[in-house]
């Protein structure tokens, strides 16, 4: 009973981040409270084949990815005829003050392709190492580094940044070297 | 890779270091091995707003609908119930 009750505790913990990561995915919050419900659910089946002491975020991210490209292919064809009206109705969160420059951000993320999208979300925000983020989606390492690479390059060209496009895929390894936030 | 080795890395940090200073050559000292705290970089804007724009959603107010389902899953047996609360 106890390993059950600490087991939804974990889950319920990892609600927060994982519906950041659907609304990152989806683009839409109705259908990201659907992707963390069905995750939060194949969890629970499956909660046997969870190693204790390994990431249970990074195998609730995994669930959640799984879901969400099962159910892309299952919608494939609803999801590109309506994919400008999903684009133009983006979840803007009631408590943005102010922060047009979000509203852009927003926008821009969502023109990204969906591997470019989840690599630069899952290294960039959701914390992430390349190796849990590889093994997250199924890839190499390399082609975690190059989506994120590749991302960022798009969103400094749909938001007029400047400064970022000349980053090679090495950069960003760089860049951690020459961060000062890097104690 | 696989799933052994990805566990033994991230128990290893610092073995792990090293095979990216393999993979990495130019990479100085003082990086993180696999977990960049910052891997965009503190200077990018790019890196600011998502940071921003992710740190929203997370603290966006989580329905009640998933500890309602966390409730009823923990107090139903194995199989799966139908988890539409609403």
């Amino acid at each position: 009973m106890s390993s059950a009750q600490s087991f939804r505790d974990g889950l319920l913990a990892a609600v927060p981040t994982l519906r950041a990561f659907a609304v990152s995915l989806a683009k839409n919050t109705d259908r990201a409270d659907d992707l963390v419900q069905e995750t939060l659910v194949k969890a629970w089946d499956k909660q046997d084949s969870f190693q204790q002491g390994t990431n249970l975020k990074a195998w609730l991210f995994t669930i959640l990815r799984n879901e969400f490209y099962s159910q892309m292919r299952k919608r494939k064809r609803e999801v590109e005829d309506s994919d400008g009206a999903i684009t133009a109705r983006l979840s803007v969160h009631p408590s943005q003050d102010g922060s047009s420059d979000l509203t852009d951000f927003r926008k821009a993320l969502a023109l990204l392709p969906e591997d470019q999208r989840e690599a630069i979300i899952l290294i960039g925000a959701s914390g992430f190492s390349y190796e849990e983020a590889a093994e997250i989606c199924g890839c190499a390492v390399g082609t975690i580094k190059s989506r994120v690479s590749r991302a960022r390059s798009r969103l400094a060209d749909i938001l007029g940044i400047e400064g970022e496009n000349d980053f090679g895929p090495d950069a960003i390894a760089v860049q951690v070297t020459n961060s000062p936030a890097v104690a | 890779m696989t799933m052994t080795k990805v566990l033994s890395d991230l128990e290893d940090e610092a073995g792990n270091k090293e095979q990216m200073a393999h993979r990495n050559p130019e990479k100085r000292e003082g990086s993180r091995g696999s977990h960049p705290a910052e891997p965009m970089g503190t200077n990018s804007e790019i890196a600011r707003k998502l940071k921003q724009y992710y740190d929203e959603l997370v603290s966006d107010e989580v329905p009640d609908r998933f500890s309602q389902l966390l409730e009823a899953l923990e107090h139903q047996e194995p199989s799966r119930p139908d988890a539409n609360e609403d």
